[in-house]
């Protein structure tokens, strides 16, 4: 315990720099995953049968993939096949790539997600908006979208939590993430050699900000309530 | 109809894209074949690097070779050796660390130019990288709980214990050839857990990595090395057909002249090990 303590000052910076990677990977995967994951719903409901099923591959393939492959795939391949790499040097580089990757496999699952959501809400709402001569567009953001976001809150949150720990695989690519940064005194960092315990300590960082989303989404779902 | 010529667009697009992606692979070392083997004759490996101005060095922490200080600068014997190199080019020496299983992926990927990690030249590192001349002589030392040291003093003892390894090192090899019981595990460090938590017996890992982490005022103080398996050699690792290896050969040969290397050593106790150049 007391060897714990003396260690602290030093383990504690290097886990905290570690899980700023983490959040950052977590935020941008995010803001893009989101968004694009809407896209691919659009494509994969299109009643235009050669994107849809187009999609769906594409959905299949990334779906059914590991995403350690996806992501050792994605930093390597350029430039083993193309013979240039693509993702700049250093940490940065490493950062895009997981970026990349991560913000595609979420789309996919997200997207499944949105597509469950635009499906749960009654045909008979649409036919109602097209008897009111309204476009499909106007029935989609005016009537199909919040009840929609509602009804896709809880397994949106349980992806997102999901996400908060899949960053950790992007230690594969030798991104710096906090999991990295623990085992890095296993081995021998910074006068620190032999402590298991930075690695097991991680887990608190994950506990707690996961705690804080679940609250957080906890809270929209109950904003979302009138809806009913 | 709208709405069609949009599924149409998107549609055509996607496919553009797979398209691309897997049109490139197929036609491309067609017709780029030449043009790449052009690329390596006109612009060598050495051209490569100091066009882009650094030297991306591949490296793991790994305390006297490749460390952090406390200000969390990279340091250690082949740290600062590295640097050297790159500033004998003319170019910067920029230190990233890798997961050690992809070592032959990131350089041939290009995100590495170099390993200079205290590299064992096996005969699969040789067979696989453009590596310089051996720098530094390493033993595989077998580690054992300080307590028990007396009882394991030479190969005999060493039977009827149980090892954790790294795997694919050449620790490996020795166990294997010792004919004793023993685990894998990923990392000489995680072998080193293994003996420290009593779910191995004894670990096979480098003397000098040894010297560094183990016994007294180390992480590792209740643990001690006795016997020594066998002597290897250390390299330095260049992308296949790499001019950069000769270089370096040439650069060691300089710095050894010198002195600077020898006195580079002696600043991480590493003198004794070191290969005349």
């Amino acid at each position: 315990m007391e060897q714990i303590l003396e260690q602290m000052p030093v383990v504690i910076p290097a886990l905290n720099a570690g899980f700023l990677q983490t959040l950052k990977l977590f935020v941008v995967t995010m803001l893009g995953a989101v968004p694009l994951g809407l896209v691919i719903a659009f494509g994969s409901m299109s009643r235009f049968r050669p994107l849809s099923y187009l999609t769906k591959i594409v959905v299949w393939i990334v779906r059914g993939t590991p995403l350690m492959i996806q992501l050792l795939i994605i930093f390597y391949f350029p430039g083993l096949v193309w013979g240039h790499q693509l993702w700049g040097g250093g940490e940065s580089g490493r950062f895009l790539a997981s970026a990349v990757a991560f913000i595609f496999n979420y789309a996919c699952y997200l997207s499944e997600i949105y597509r469950g959501g635009i499906r749960s809400v009654p045909v008979g709402q649409e036919e109602a908006g097209l008897v009111l001569g309204m476009t499909r567009s106007q029935i989609f953001f005016k009537v199909t979208l919040l009840q929609m976001i509602k009804r896709i809150v809880p397994p949106m949150s349980n992806e997102i939590i999901t996400l908060v720990k899949d960053t950790s695989l992007a230690r594969i690519i030798a991104l710096q993430e906090i999991i990295w940064a623990g085992q890095a005194f296993l081995k021998g960092s910074q006068g620190i050699s032999g402590q298991i315990w930075p690695l097991f300590f991680t887990a608190v960082y994950y506990l707690i900000f996961s705690g804080i989303l679940t609250v957080l989404l906890g809270r929209l779902e109950e904003k979302l309530d009138y809806f009913r | 109809m709208k709405k069609r010529m949009l599924g149409v667009l998107l549609c055509v697009s996607l496919t553009a894209a797979m398209l691309a992606g897997c049109g490139s692979k197929k036609t491309e070392p067609e017709t780029e074949a030449p043009a790449a083997g052009e690329e390596a004759s006109s612009e060598s490996d050495m051209e490569y690097v100091k066009g882009k101005g650094t030297l991306v060095v591949g490296i793991t922490d790994f305390e006297p070779m490749d460390y952090k200080d406390a200000d969390g600068s990279w340091i250690g014997f082949d740290a600062d050796m590295a640097k050297a190199f790159a500033e004998s080019l003319g170019v910067e020496a920029e230190f990233v660390e890798i997961d050690w299983d992809n070592k032959v992926m990131e350089l041939d990927g290009k995100t590495i130019d170099c390993v200079w990690n205290g590299m064992t030249l096996t005969p699969e590192v040789t067979s696989a990288m453009e590596c310089s001349k051996a720098y530094c002589n390493n033993a595989q030392v077998v580690i054992v709980p300080a307590d028990q040291a007396d009882q394991y003093q030479d190969k005999e003892s060493l039977g009827d214990l149980s090892f954790a390894v790294e795997a694919g090192s050449a620790g490996e090899a020795e166990v294997q050839a010792l004919g004793a019981d023993f685990t894998p595990v990923k990392a000489q460090s995680d072998a080193l857990l293994e003996v420290k938590s009593g779910t191995s017996d004894a670990a096979v890992i480098d003397s000098l990595m040894a010297a560094a982490m183990v016994g007294e005022g180390t992480g590792y103080a209740d643990l001690t090395y006795t016997v020594q398996l066998n002597s290897e050699e250390y390299g330095v690792g260049f992308r296949k057909g790499s001019d950069l290896a000769a270089a370096l050969n040439d650069f060691f040969a300089a710095s050894y002249e010198d002195g600077t290397m020898v006195q580079c050593a002696e600043t991480y106790g590493v003198q004794a090990a070191l290969i005349e150049q």
